[in-house]
C-alpha cells in the first residue's frame, strides 16, 4: 500500500497518554487474550446468524413442524422428508434445471467473458470507457435489471416484439421463458468474468508471449499455447466462483417468471422459497436446503483447493 | 496485446475491429437499461406508442409522482437505515477479527476462515428458512434489525476477507515499534494502525453497501409493508401484468439504481477484489 507510507506517524510521538502496558492484574490478560477478544465478536455473530440456523434447519429437516408449534416442539420423523423431495417430480425436475441452467450460464458467461477482457486487453487509448460501459450490468439491482428485461419481452408493448412484429409471449412458455432467464443472468454477470479474467491478462510474464512471437507463432497460436494455459488459474476462479453463484440464482427467476410456467425455470432455490414462504411447509423446506447447502459446500471446498493451489505457486 | 505484428495498415484495420466490437458489446449490454431509462422520460401515451418514439421532448412526470410517494420515500429510508446498519456492524465486528487474522495466527484460524468463506458462498435460502422461523419466535420478524442480522452473513466475511489483505500489506514494524513504546496491543491497533486502513474501509464498505442496497431474497421474507426495502417494493410492481403503472415503475427503478451505480463506480477498483475474496488482495 503505497498511499499510507506517507501517513505513518513516527513512534517518537506517540500520544503520551498510551501508558506502559500493565505487567500484572486483568490488563496482562487482556493483553494476552488480544487476538481472542478481537476475534470473539465475529465468532458469535457467526454462530449466531449462520451456525445455529443451520444447526435448527438440520433439525427441521428431520422432523415435521409446523410454525405453530414449539420451536423444538416438532415430531422426529427421520429422512421421511428427504424420501418426499426425492419422491416429487417437481423437486427432481428442478434438480435437473438447476444444474442445467448452471452450467449453461456460466459456460456462455466464461466464453463472453473471455472475448470481452481479451478485446479490454489489447493497447488501445479509451479502453477504459469501454470498460465501464461494460461493467455497469454487475452493479444495477439484480431485481430493476430482470424488470427492465420483462419490459422489452412483454408480450403487447416490448420492444422486442414490435421490432420482430409478432406478438410472442417470451415468458409464458417453457423453452423461451427458460432461454430469457438464462440470457437475463448471462447479460447480469458476464462482466464479473470479464473483469477477473482481464486482471489475470494483466498479471500475466510478457516473456513467454514475446519468446513464441519470436519464434513466428501466430495469433492464434500464441493464444491457445501460451496466453490460455497461463490464463488457466484465473479461469478457474472465474468458473468456480460463477457456478457458486449461478446455483443459487433466484432474483431474476422471481420478478421474471416466479418458477414457471410449468415448473420450466424452477431451479432450487424457488424451490426452497416456494415451499417455505408460499406453502409454508418448513421442515421440507429445511430439507432441501440442507441438499443445496451440502452441493455448494462441495463446490466451496473446490474452490479453497483451487486457491490454495495457485497460492502455493 | 503488446505484441505488433503485420503493417501499419493492418494494425489499423484491426483497431478497427476491436472498437466496433466492443461498441456492439457496450450497446448491447446497456440496451435494457438506457431503453427504460427513456421510457421513465416518457407521457404515458408515449409508452404505449406504436410504433415506439425513438426521439421525444423529456418529461420528468412520473420521477415526481415517485418522490412524492410515501411508500417509495419509507422504502428509500429503510434501505438506507438497513444497509448503513449492516454494514457498520460488520465494520465494528469484522475489523478487529481481520487484524487478529492477519497478524495474531491462533488455533483454529484456518477453520474459521473457512467458516466465514462458506457463509459468504452458501446459498442465501438455506440460511433464511431457519432464519426466519427463528426471527418469528422471538418476535423479530419483520423488524429491521432482523434483516440487518440477516446482511451480516454476506457483509461480515466480506469485511475480513478485505481488511485482512490490507493489514497483511502493513509494515509489522508499525505496532512493534509503538509496542516498545509502551502502548498496549489496543492502543497500538487503534491508533496506529487503523487510521492507515482508512482506504481498505472504505472499499469494504461500499462493496457491502452494493451487496446490502441490491438484495432482495433477505428483505422480502424478513420485511412487511412497513419496513420493506426499494428491491422488494421494486418486485410488487411485477404483480399483475395488465395493472402496471410502466411510468411509475421505469422511474422508480432507476431511482433505486442510480445511488448503487455512483457508489460502485467509486469503488470499481476494488470490485474484482471483493468478488475473489480471499483470492485476490484488496
Amino acid at each position: 500500500m503505497s498511499q499510507s507510507s506517507n501517513a505513518v506517524p513516527s513512534p517518537l510521538v506517540l500520544p503520551a497518554r498510551t501508558a506502559a502496558p500493565p505487567r500484572h492484574g486483568p490488563g496482562r490478560l487482556l493483553e494476552r487474550w488480544f487476538a481472542a477478544v478481537t476475534i470473539a465478536p465475529t465468532f458469535v455473530v457467526m454462530v449466531l446468524v449462520f451456525g445455529l440456523p443451520l444447526l435448527f434447519s438440520l433439525y427441521l429437516s428431520f422432523t415435521g413442524w409446523s410454525l405453530n408449534q414449539q420451536l423444538l416442539g416438532g415430531e422426529w420423523v427421520g429422512l421421511a422428508n428427504y424420501q418426499d423431495l426425492f419422491d416429487d417430480p417437481v423437486f427432481i425436475g428442478s434438480l435437473g434445471i438447476t444444474f442445467g441452467f448452471t452450467a449453461a450460464a456460466v459456460a456462455a458467461q466464461l466464453g463472453l467473458g473471455l472475448a470481452i477482457a481479451l478485446l479490454l486487453n489489447v493497447d488501445l487509448p479509451h479502453m477504459r470507457a469501454f470498460r465501464t460501459a461494460l461493467v455497469v450490468p454487475m452493479m444495477i439491482t439484480p431485481i430493476v435489471g430482470a424488470l427492465c428485461w420483462k419490459l422489452l419481452l412483454d408480450p403487447s408493448h416490448g420492444v422486442f416484439n414490435h421490432w420482430i412484429g409478432e406478438r410472442i409471449v417470451w415468458l409464458g412458455m417453457p423453452g423461451t421463458a427458460l432461454a430469457a432467464v438464462w440470457l437475463v443472468n448471462v447479460w447480469h454477470s458476464t462482466p464479473y468474468v470479464a473483469l477477473i479474467l482481464l486482471a489475470g491478462l494483466r498479471s500475466l510474464p510478457s516473456e513467454p508471449r514475446e519468446a513464441a512471437a519470436i519464434d513466428g507463432a501466430s495469433r492464434l497460436q500464441m493464444f491457445r499455447h501460451v496466453t490460455l494455459p497461463l490464463l488457466r488459474p484465473y479461469i478457474l476462479v472465474a468458473l468456480l466462483l460463477r457456478t457458486i453463484f449461478e446455483f443459487r440464482a433466484f432474483d431474476n427467476i422471481y420478478a421474471m417468471t416466479g418458477g414457471g410456467p410449468a415448473n420450466s425455470t424452477m431451479v432450487l432455490s424457488m424451490f426452497t422459497y416456494l415451499t417455505s414462504f408460499v406453502r409454508f411447509d418448513f421442515s421440507l423446506g429445511a430439507a432441501a436446503s440442507w441438499l443445496m447447502l451440502l452441493m455448494s459446500m462441495l463446490m466451496c471446498l473446490a474452490f479453497i483447493a483451487v486457491i490454495r493451489r495457485r497460492d502455493a505457486n | 496485446m503488446a505484441i505488433v505484428t503485420g503493417s501499419r495498415r493492418a494494425r489499423k484495420l484491426q483497431a478497427a475491429a476491436v472498437y466496433a466490437t466492443l461498441a456492439a458489446l457496450a450497446i448491447a449490454f446497456l440496451f435494457p437499461l438506457l431503453w427504460v431509462l427513456g421510457l421513465s422520460l416518457k407521457t404515458r401515451p408515449q409508452i404505449f406508442a406504436d410504433p415506439p418514439l425513438y426521439l421525444w421532448w423529456p418529461t420528468l412526470e412520473h420521477y415526481a409522482d415517485v418522490l412524492s410517494r410515501a411508500d417509495f420515500l419509507k422504502a428509500f429510508l429503510n434501505t438506507l437505515i438497513v444497509s448503513a446498519s449492516a454494514v457498520l456492524l460488520s465494520l465494528g465486528v469484522g475489523v478487529p477479527a481481520a487484524y487478529a487474522f492477519a497478524r495474531f495466527p491462533f488455533r483454529g484460524a484456518s477453520l474459521l476462515f473457512f467458516g466465514l468463506l462458506v457463509m459468504r458462498m452458501l446459498p442465501p435460502i438455506a440460511v433464511l428458512v431457519p432464519m426466519y422461523v427463528l426471527f418469528t419466535k422471538l418476535g423479530l420478524a419483520t423488524t429491521r434489525l432482523s434483516v440487518v442480522l440477516a446482511y451480516s452473513t454476506f457483509a461480515l466475511p466480506l469485511v475480513v476477507w478485505i481488511m485482512r489483505g490490507f493489514f497483511e500489506d502493513l509494515p509489522k514494524e508499525l505496532e512493534e515499534s509503538a509496542w516498545i513504546d509502551g502502548a498496549t496491543r489496543y492502543g497500538a491497533f487503534l491508533r496506529v494502525v487503523l487510521p492507515l486502513t482508512r482506504p481498505g474501509m472504505v472499499a469494504a464498505s461500499i462493496l457491502c453497501l452494493q451487496l446490502a442496497w441490491n438484495d432482495f431474497l433477505f428483505a422480502a421474507v424478513l420485511t412487511n409493508n412497513a419496513t420493506q426495502t426499494l428491491p422488494v417494493l421494486m418486485a410488487g410492481f411485477s404483480g399483475g401484468d395488465s395493472g402496471v403503472d410502466w411510468g411509475a415503475m421505469t422511474a422508480s427503478g432507476m431511482l433505486v439504481i442510480l445511488p448503487v451505480v455512483i457508489f460502485s463506480f467509486a469503488a470499481q477498483r476494488h470490485l474484482v477484489a471483493g468478488l475473489a475474496t480471499g483470492s485476490v488482495k484488496g
